[in-house]
């Protein structure tokens, strides 16, 4: 089952081709669009029966896949769905098609080649989310390079080029160094067991016991290849020029789910499989990330470029995320997962407003804007909603996340967090200030005054994000239930065989190397994590 | 008659190179013929054959030996020369190559490649190494009217003739310590000294050695010829030489090195070490300032030679593998694309430099589409051969512990991929002047769907093929 949605855009890819002819031909434009709409949609059905007959009670893979692909090398073709990866599984199909739709009008130019490579791009990311093996994730992840390279570079704005060109370079250059790092460690493993068979199975690895030197580098070389996705401060150079010469539908799925690869990778991969260098560097994180809060939102606030402030705030916002798993306590990493969610929700949605505004006047400048609700007032409503969803207000889905981010950040790291919250009142300032320059005020443009209101396929944009913006701020459980026994294990995993370790590193590890001391306060916060519990619950009805 | 067996592939390519020639000879001067055809059939027989031959470990005279790494390498270079055979028509037609002497000279550069896979004997190596050489380097010049061709042909030979000496002298070093040429000799010779500091004969014979080969591969710092060489050359014999050459020299430096000389590794390796970190860094980093096309993947070609040097470092089984694995890989992806690029000139207008990809997606989306997957796979790229290769090749690093080789491999090949990007930025996002591009024959269409579906399946199933390379290394060393 899992397989076949992991694959199913990819069919509908090559449907798209054959259905569109050769060359660019306008006359099959709407085919093309409509097969590429179905198949994604199709997708996104199947992404919910899998929510459906998700098991929440289990912390375990499940509708796990194995056949040996290289079995020479220990490579599974290995795929399976826990409550961490679900959601972002559901995300990837509920964006997919709002992506397709939002380009109906905006996208003329080979609109074959440019549907066959969102579906292409959607199997990667789904792919990403599924792998158990290190291998095929490694083949996914930088597989969906490629067609987010070229949905920038032909069907981007002015400076494109430039931008898609920075976003393949720098990802890679992170990519790859964790790619030798994922040798190393299948090769680790292979000194390990009698027969010598390296493996990248993500579950075999997980019992690896490491030195302290090697977990040290391989954590490096992970979280640099995730640090550079998020993208955490100071790797987040590429983002803005991506995200803002990327088309609406690019810029849409890149906010929505590109970068969650960053923070899902920590929390999957980097964490788990080096827990000693993941809670020593910890900190560095937490402050990288409270800077990237602060900076980002700082940066958002004098841009003149709606998408361009749109693109820093997911530098702000990203920033809670990886501050939550830095915490890597139960409120933490839930709300981080969380806010994985929201962020996606709610800045895929500000981009397609952002499309909206721009496929209407062919600017994104804010100073070009101003008085819309008069013209527009349906349009201003969705836009007004979307945006206090981004903001956080209580009700809406960001204020779930990042209340629960803040309270595992607090428990962990006072100070830190007192700043990071902060990023809170700024990202109302920056948001706020965009949404009354553009919206409110008079209608000074003359070339604002007779803009179209929401057209039919529009409503059918930003009905779902609204909607789920709400859902997912009113009723929270039902996405947070599921994902905490996975939560829950992921975390027992990095902190809570500590003591064992710490003398598994001593014997290992003689005085002369630093020995792990964890972050101030370790054996406490261990403590209160098992103490705590089931969280969430709690914090459902504020 | 078994004392032949171990040459039948070699004997049939041979054999159909003779035939071009004779067809050559009752050609009417302006007809149209097929020659290429003779060339497929003999290339496609060979690759039978070896087949055939397959774990047989079949001997001939002593001197060569058809075990499964030398068939292995056969069938590379049976697929290199349909590929090229493929490719071949159209073009010679275009750039109105001399067709009878170009189809025998590269069947005959085939057959030397072979025997060099195949060689057990320093002396025979070197036979097949001048055999091969004689004829690229004609193959090099093969068009007399062009100036850059003439002069890329004469440099390659002068320079191709001193290293073919460094490498006699290697093996007359060889012959001092072993008292024969014999690879299998050499080894007893050389274990027979045990441990304790070598004799510096040997270092001296690993030394020339070690020339005569990072020559033909080539590695820095002998690789001034290879920019001039494939740039001046007609693209149809860049894509030939760069692929054939290449895999040919790689399979006798594996067989030389990780064999017989094998003992002395401790000195050799940082040697190679020291050669394979430079090749990396140079190649990609020079080949970003490139504006032409074929002297891109000039650098390319200097750039994989380097990657293909860590599986030998490695000195394992799965170095070894890997270097075989790797050979196949590069040569189905780099026939692929300089094919297109030889397919879109013409004689007046060879269509090599950047800017001549301009818009090619608009005015021919299929080879644009298919020069993307080539160019993707030279880049590492997933799902497709070139990543499997890499990953391969750096996994045999690894497992050995040379983490630094591995780390300056994966960061230089993010530099390669700027340029090979560059062609692709050229083809999708920028508007070209309206070009007339020539035509595509149905053949040509054939080879590029041949190599394409390598480098795909090569890249998505690769564990039949892995699972081949792997078995053809561990019957021999």
């Amino acid at each position: 089952m899992l397989s076949t949605i992991v694959f199913l855009p990819l069919v509908g890819a090559i449907l798209v081709l054959i259905a569109g002819g050769r060359g660019d031909r306008s006359d099959r434009e709407p085919l093309v669009r409509n097969i590429a709409l179905a198949a994604s949609l199709v997708t996104f059905a199947a992404t919910l029966l899998l929510w459906w007959r998700f098991d929440p009670a289990s912390a375990l893979y499940q509708f796990e896949e194995r056949y040996a692909w290289i079995p020479a090398f220990g490579i599974d073709y290995s795929i399976g769905v826990d409550g961490i990866s679900l959601f972002l599984i559901v995300l990837t199909g509920f964006l997919t098609p709002i992506a397709l739709l939002s380009s109906w009008e905006s996208v003329h130019k080979n609109v074959k080649a440019f549907s066959a490579f969102v579906l292409a791009l959607e199997t990667a990311m789904l792919g990403v989310f599924v792998a158990i093996d290190l291998f095929l994730f490694y083949v996914f992840w930088d597989a969906m390079l490629i067609p987010m390279y070229f949905l920038i570079g032909v069907w981007g704005y002015e400076r494109r080029i430039y931008a898609a060109v920075k976003f393949i370079l720098y990802t890679m250059a992170g990519s790859v160094l964790m790619l030798v790092a994922i040798i190393g460690l299948a090769y680790v493993y292979a000194g390990t067991n009698p027969a010598g068979t390296p493996s990248f199975n993500l579950l075999d690895l997980y019992g690896l016991t490491l030195s302290w030197q090697m977990e040290m580098w391989f954590f490096i070389a992970f979280a640099l290849a995730f640090a550079i996705k998020v993208p955490i401060f100071p790797f987040h150079t590429w983002l803005p020029d991506a995200h803002v010469e990327a088309p609406t539908a690019g810029s849409i799925i890149l906010a929505g789910v590109l970068l969650k690869m960053g923070t899902y990778g920590l929390l999957r991969f980097a964490f788990p499989l080096f827990p000693n260098a993941a809670l020593y560097f910890a900190p560095v994180l937490g402050v990288l990330a409270v800077i990237g809060i602060i900076y980002g939102a700082l940066v958002a606030m004098v841009q003149p470029d709606m998408k361009k402030l749109v693109a820093y705030s997911s530098v702000s916002h990203l920033g809670f995320v990886v501050l939550g798993l830095a915490a890597m306590n139960v409120q933490g990493v839930q709300g981080s997962v969380y806010q994985m969610l929201n962020h996606g929700v709610s800045t895929g949605g500000l981009f397609m407003m952002v499309g909206m505004l721009s496929d209407r006047r062919h600017t994104r400048l804010i100073s070009e804007f101003g008085g819309l609700k008069a013209v527009m007032p349906r349009l201003v409503t969705a836009f007004l909603l979307i945006t206090l969803s981004s903001i956080a207000l209580p009700g809406m889905n960001g204020f779930i996340g990042e209340f629960l981010i803040l309270i595992g950040a607090f428990r962990w790291q006072t100070w830190l967090t007192a700043v990071a919250a902060t990023g809170v009142i700024l990202s109302a300032v920056y948001m706020l200030w965009m949404f009354q320059r553009v919206n409110y005020g008079p209608l000074t443009n003359a070339k604002n005054h007779s803009l179209p209101d929401l057209s039919p396929r529009e409503w059918g944009l930003v009905v779902p994000i609204v909607a789920m913006a709400i859902l997912m701020g009113v009723v929270p459980g039902i996405f947070l239930r599921p994902m905490e026994p996975s939560v829950n294990r992921i975390i027992e995993r990095v902190t809570g065989g500590e003591a064992v370790r710490a003398k598994l590193n001593e014997v290992a590890v003689p005085s002369a190397a630093p020995t792990p001391p964890g972050p101030a306060g370790g054996p406490a916060l261990n403590a209160d994590a098992k103490g705590s519990g089931a969280v969430g619950g709690g914090n459902d009805n504020d | 008659m078994t004392d032949f067996a171990a040459i039948i592939p070699i004997v049939i390519v041979v054999l159909s190179a003779c035939a071009a020639m004779l067809a050559e000879a009752f050609r009417q001067p302006g007809e149209r013929m097929r020659i290429d055809g003779l060339g497929l059939i003999g290339l496609v027989g060979a690759a039978i054959a070896s087949c055939y031959l397959w774990n047989t470990d079949a001997r001939s005279f002593g001197v060569v030996r058809a075990d499964n790494f030398a068939l292995f390498v056969n069938l590379i270079l049976c697929l290199i020369g349909v590929l090229t055979m493929l490719f071949s028509d159209e073009v010679v037609e275009r750039e109105q190559i001399p067709p009878g002497e170009y189809y025998a000279l590269t069947l005959f550069g085939i057959s030397g490649m072979m025997l060099m896979a195949s060689a057990t004997d320093l002396l025979v190596i070197f036979l097949a190494l001048e055999i091969l050489s004689l004829s690229v380097y004609v193959l090099t010049g093969i068009r007399r009217s062009s100036l850059a061709g003439a002069e890329a042909a004469f440099k390659y030979f002068l320079l191709g003739s001193f290293s073919s000496a460094f490498f006699l002298y290697g093996v007359a070093f060889a012959f001092f310590i072993a008292g024969s040429t014999r690879l299998d000799d050499l080894s007893v010779a050389l274990s027979r000294q045990g441990a304790g500091p070598p004799d510096m004969l040997a270092l001296l014979a690993v030394g020339f050695l070690a020339i005569g080969f990072a020559f033909k591969v080539s590695a820095v710092p002998f690789h001034m010829w290879t920019p001039d060489a494939y740039e001046g050359a007609p693209t149809i014999v860049t894509a030939f030489m760069s692929t054939a050459v290449k895999a040919a020299a790689f399979a006798a430096f594996v067989r030389v090195f990780l064999s017989p000389l094998e003992p002395l590794r401790d000195q050799w390796i940082p040697v190679l070490s020291v050669i394979a970190v430079a090749t990396m860094i140079l190649g990609t980093v020079v080949g970003v300032l490139q504006t032409n096309v074929k002297r891109m993947l000039a650098y390319s070609s200097i750039a994989h030679a380097g990657y293909i040097m860590l599986g030998i470092i490695a000195t394992t089984n799965t170095g070894k593998a890997a270097v075989l694995f790797y050979l196949l890989a590069y040569a189905v992806t780099n026939i692929g694309a300089l094919g297109i690029v030889a397919l879109l000139g013409t004689a007046q207008e060879p269509h090599d430099e950047l800017r001549d990809f301009a818009g090619l997606w608009n005015s021919r989306p299929a080879l644009a589409g298919l020069m993307t997957v080539f160019l993707l796979s030279l880049g590492g790229f997933p799902p497709t051969a070139g990543f499997i290769g890499k990953w391969y090749i750096f996994s045999a690093a690894v497992e050995r512990g040379h983490y630094w080789l591995a780390i300056i491999g994966v960061l230089t090949s993010v530099i390669s991929v700027f340029f090979y990007l560059r062609i692709v930025v050229m083809m999708y996002m920028t508007e070209g002047p309206e070009m007339v591009r020539p035509r595509v024959p149905a053949t040509a269409m054939a080879g590029l769907a041949l190599a394409t579906f390598a480098v795909i399946y090569l890249g998505v199933l690769p564990t039949r093929v892995l699972a081949l390379a792997l078995e053809s290394i561990t019957t021999i060393f």
